[in-house]
């Protein structure tokens, strides 16, 4: 049982989907109404994303947070003719993003409730992609890894193209073409990772466990050009995805258009993906290079935080502020992780972790207000506050967790990955770190602006002055990543905890190796 | 190398024997009762294609080198899986032909026998051992396609479709059958093992000769797999065939083709380390078929971007995907080009399949854009649909994704000349997403076209779409069984041939 639980928590929402799939053609095949089962699509989602919240939180007991390697894992053989297996598990980096995205679905669902078209069919979505984000984060062989990767492609191209805003067809066929030419670069980059370890050890797999090994023991030794070949390979993928300055073009796109529920997902845990990417492929994998690397790598990431800060501060829209947003804060998580400290590297696994509650969390208030006037413009706004108190305060509180106030979760992740790049031993690194404190000003300026802009001051525009209250869905979907920013703030070692050992084993692999990349 | 025992081994060739008779007594049936054999003749079709099925797993265990009728079929596993392949789509055709065949009102009976003798040509040709054989195998199922090609009689697209089919075709068969003829002339057998033996030995007579004649064996099967340059037939004759045609036309010809393709080159002329000009031919054949697949990829994709017509696309896709296919021909294995046949033709049939149901009578309506928002109308067509262009666009979990990966890694593996062609190829994938997207575009987001009406549906039409989808979905994700089956190699097949 307790060796299959990431199984279950994979598939589960699968399982539902087909339910779902299941119950709509049984439902009108009985001569039901699309309009009368409509809620029962919306409460079977919502109660399969719970259970697989459940089931996820029974990785969290299995968990032995004293380990650095996989835990939980699963290894079944399933393509032997290819060397492919099915090899699932956690370690501390990707138990927190599994949690994450359990954590992030159920709020999803409840953010697409207002949907009245196409319900079954949305909510069929939203469930694959969970499975395909879990499996992202619990794979343990390459080729499974790159499956589930492609696999989160799909729906979340339907999601963007079918309940998007005006501009979705562009946007959902720019955020696939953007994510494929990256991941197939990396399939080369597999394959060719993948003949490499056959040549050096005679085994013919993909596991990246072994793999990661092989390299670490010496008995698989890659030369130094064909390492820089496969890394970039592998970075492209995962730079696109998370997304590095310049890289970043489809994601404003993709947020602007994509419905409230499927931009919580994408910025809560897809970006997600590309961060993990870098942590559990680019660094074990090529450590010599990530270290040579990695000035350009921080000042690509700097560059992404001043500019994403800067282009923030000058948008009209509300949701395409929050994805500029975005492209500032992944660009602290992708310098904490290449400053290769113990800290920076903490820093950024929890700050991935925050992004993902507190942007998800700030895109469900906008989603909320656009409810409401069907516009997101900041200008149409204003005075918000006097109609919905209680949204203005998980709003502020949100704006506040995002832009790093003490107490509150961003403080801790970006204070760590400020502090570890401080004493990173990678040249530049104290000027990437001053440059990125800037970003951090930056951001309080545009997120505070905002707020002002939207909530505060005079009500004036007329429509704004019978704003609802919030109603119990809302309430209930805004709540739990408000209490979550508030408890990973107050105690963050209760998370840091879990995670140090494994981030440390990574940060250890880099530093053996450093030494070697500086001749 | 002579054969003094003629072997008339009659239960090697039972897959021939069975379509053949099938498609005779198919004829028989429509002469004598018209009314009957619209209904009796899918069905006898059907039946006699499970046979062919059956008879083709019974020889598996006989699978080995021997060769029968004086060198002429060869029952090894390149023969037998191939086979499987050819009548598996056969068997999918046949499904669909049905409601083909009762929508347009046309005459079954010839149908089915057309198919069966197309069906028993293919046979032949992945069972060839001699290129007399391959000829023969070729021309069988070519008259037969192409007379299907103009089945819609009345119809004028159809009919130039056909005739472009026909001419082009012999054209191309011209030249196939020129290139045997100088390497007969050069090597002084036709038997394809005999030539590499020749080849092996170094007893080319007239070494000049039998370049040209390889060249032009190599220009005739290009035409035949449609690869560029020789390609250009292929988007007219797919467009003005009907539906159901063009995808047999792309499906189960091909996979022939690519069976006697690989006998001849991959086995025949597979001699890196032959003395003289055995291995000059070696890299002549590697290095043109190299370039071919580059242009066929690229080209393919490109052309598609800026298609507007649903069979016109699948038409260059098909180009770009023969381009795939030649990458893992180039590793001289038959697995990855086994492989590849199989996950292109069951997402190809399926493919057009949807496209024939939707296109209505006389193909009216074949423009992507008569899709328009269609993904709700009908979602049990719709979303086939969707999944067979993700699987040829290469998204896993789909078949498509499964056959690319497994060409690209053994060509990766197989020689670092071939690398730079899977860099090629990814980057075409990545270009090739962009089309194959465009449909499911249209479907999904865009507001619907007033005047849809749903498709019928026969139950045999909904049959074949199931098994293509299934199909597509389970060697995309559990591809090992039938991997398992290509991995298999005639025991000892280069030092039978040594000793003799």
């Amino acid at each position: 049982m307790s060796s299959s639980i990431i199984t279950i928590t994979t598939f589960f929402p699968t399982v539902g989907a087909i339910v779902i799939m299941l119950y709509s053609i049984i439902q009108l095949r009985r001569g039901k109404s699309r309009e009368e089962i409509r809620p029962h699509y919306r409460w079977i989602a919502f109660i399969v994303s719970m259970i697989t919240f459940v089931f996820s939180l029974g990785l969290l007991l299995g968990f032995d947070s004293s380990k650095s390697e996989a835990q939980l894992v699963t290894k079944l053989s399933w393509i032997q003719e290819l060397g492919v297996y099915y090899h699932v598990g956690v370690d501390g980096i990707s138990l927190w993003l599994v949690l994450l995205t359990t954590f992030m679905v159920p709020g999803a669902v409840m953010a697409s409730w207002t949907f009245l078209k196409r319900v079954h069919e949305l909510m069929i979505f939203i469930l694959i992609l969970e499975t395909g984000m879990i499996g992202v984060f619990v794979s343990l062989d390459l080729f499974l890894f790159y499956l589930f990767w492609e696999i989160v492609l799909i729906p979340m191209y339907f999601l963007i193209g079918i309940y998007g805003g005006e501009n979705r067809i562009y946007a959902a066929i720019k955020f696939v073409v953007y994510t494929v030419v990256g991941s197939l670069l990396m399939l080369v980059a597999i394959i060719a990772l993948y003949y490499l370890n056959t040549q050096a050890t005679g085994v013919t797999t993909f596991d990246l466990v072994e793999i990661t090994n092989n390299i670490a023991s010496g008995k698989l030794v890659i030369a130094r050009n064909f390492q820089w070949w496969m890394w970039l390979a592998f970075a492209l993928a995962f730079f696109i995805k998370v997304p590095l300055w310049p890289f970043h073009t489809w994601l404003p796109d993709a947020h602007t258009e994509a419905p409230t529920g499927a931009s919580v997902l994408l910025a809560g845990v897809l970006l997600k993906m590309g961060t993990y990417g870098l942590m559990r492929f680019n660094l074990p994998l090529f450590p010599e290079v990530s270290y040579q690397a990695a000035p350009w790598v921080m000042l690509l990431a700097v560059i992404g935080i001043v500019y994403g800060a800067l282009v923030a501060m000058v948008q009209p829209d509300m949701k395409k502020l929050v994805a500029y947003s975005s492209v500032s804060h992944l660009g602290f998580i992708v310098l904490g992780i290449f400053a290769f400290t113990s800290q920076s590297m903490q820093g950024a696994l929890y700050q991935m972790l925050n992004h993902g509650i507190s942007t998800g969390a700030l895109f469900l208030c906008v989603g909320i207000l656009y409810d409401r006037r069907h516009t997101r413009d900041i200008d149409e706004f204003g005075g918000v506050a006097q109609r919905m108190p209680r949204y203005s305060t998980m709003f502020l509180i949100t704006a506040m967790s995002s832009l790093g106030l003490p107490l509150l979760n961003g403080f801790v992740g970006e204070f760590l990955i400020l502090l570890g790049t401080f004493s990173s031993t990678v040249p530049g690194a104290k000027w990437f770190s001053v440059i990125g404190g800037i970003g951090v000003v930056l951001s309080a300026v545009y997120l505070l602006w905002m707020i002002q802009r939207v909530l505060f001051g005079r009500i004036t525009k007329h429509e704004n002055e019978e704003l609802d209250h919030l109603s119990i869905r809302e309430r209930f979907s805004l709540l739990p990543p408000v209490a979550m920013a508030v408890l990973m703030g107050v105690t963050p070692m209760l998370f840091l905890k879990a995670s140090f050992n494994s981030v440390d084993s990574v940060r250890a692999i880099v530093e053996s190796q450093s030494s070697r990349a500086a001749k | 190398m002579q054969f003094s025992n003629l072997n008339l081994d009659y239960f090697s060739i039972l897959p021939e024997i069975i379509t053949a008779l099938a498609g005779v007594i198919l004829m028989l049936i429509d002469a004598f009762s018209k009314k009957a054999g619209r209904k009796l003749s899918p069905m006898f079709s059907l039946f006699a294609l499970v046979a062919t099925l059956a008879s083709i797993i019974a020889l598996w265990p006989r699978a080995s080198y021997t060769a029968s009728f004086a060198g002429m079929i060869v029952n090894d596993h390149l023969r037998l899986y191939f086979a499987l392949v050819i009548v598996a789509c056969g068997i999918i055709a046949t499904l669909l032909a049905s409601q083909f065949l009762d929508d347009e009102a046309l005459p079954p009976g010839e149908f089915y026998a057309l198919m069966m003798f197309a069906t028993t040509g293919m046979l032949m040709m992945a069972s060839a051992g001699d290129l007399v054989m391959v000829f023969l195998g070729l021309e069988t199922s070519s008259i037969a396609t192409y007379v299907m090609a103009g089945y819609r009689r009345t119809d004028l697209r159809a009919n130039e479709s056909s005739l472009k089919y026909f001419l082009l075709g012999s054209f191309s068969a011209a030249f196939l059958l020129y290139g045997m003829a100088l390497t007969y002339g050069a090597t002084g057998t036709t038997n394809i093992e005999g030539i590499r033996q020749i080849l092996i030995a170094g007893k080319v007579i007239y070494p000049q000769m039998l370049l040209v004649g390889v060249a032009m064996m190599l220009v005739g099967f290009g035409f035949k797999i449609a690869t560029a340059p020789f390609h250009l037939w292929t988007p007219d004759v797919y467009e003005g065939a009907p539906t159901l045609v063009t995808a047999i036309l792309a499906t189960g010809p091909k996979v022939a083709v690519f069976a006697a393709f690989l006998r001849v080159f991959a086995e025949g002329l597979g001699t890196p380390t032959a003395p003289a000009v055995g291995a000059q031919i070696y890299d002549n054949w590697i290095n043109a078929l190299a370039v071919m697949a580059a242009i066929g990829m690229t080209f393919g994709n490109i052309v598609a971007l800026a298609q507007r017509n649903m069979k016109r696309m699948l038409a260059y896709s098909s180009i770009a995907h023969g381009g795939y296919t030649l990458i893992g021909f180039l590793t001289t294995e038959y697995a990855p080009v086994g492989f590849y046949m199989l996950t292109y033709a069951l997402m190809s049939l399926g493919a057009f399949a949807i496209v024939q149901m939707l296109a209505r009578e006389g193909d009216a309506k074949t423009e992507i854009s008569d899709y328009a928002g269609i993904g709700f109308e009908v979602p049990n067509l719709s979303f086939p649909l969707a999944i067979f262009m993700l699987s040829m666009a290469g998204i896993p979990p789909m078949a498509g994704f499964m056959g690319k990966f497994y060409v690209f890694k053994s060509a990766w593996v197989s020689s670092p000349n071939l690398r730079w062609l899977v860099i090629v190829a990814i980057i075409n994938s990545i270009i090739s997403v962009y089309y194959y997207l465009y449909p499911i575009v249209v479907m999904f987001f865009r507001p619907p076209v007033s005047d849809f009406t749903k498709p019928r549906l026969s139950p045999m039409s909904q049959l074949a779409l199931a098994i293509t989808i299934i199909g597509t979905l389970y060697f995309g994700l559990f591809p090992n069984g039938a991997l398992k089956v290509l991995q298999q190699k005639t025991p000892g097949a280069q030092q039978v041939a040594v000793q003799k």
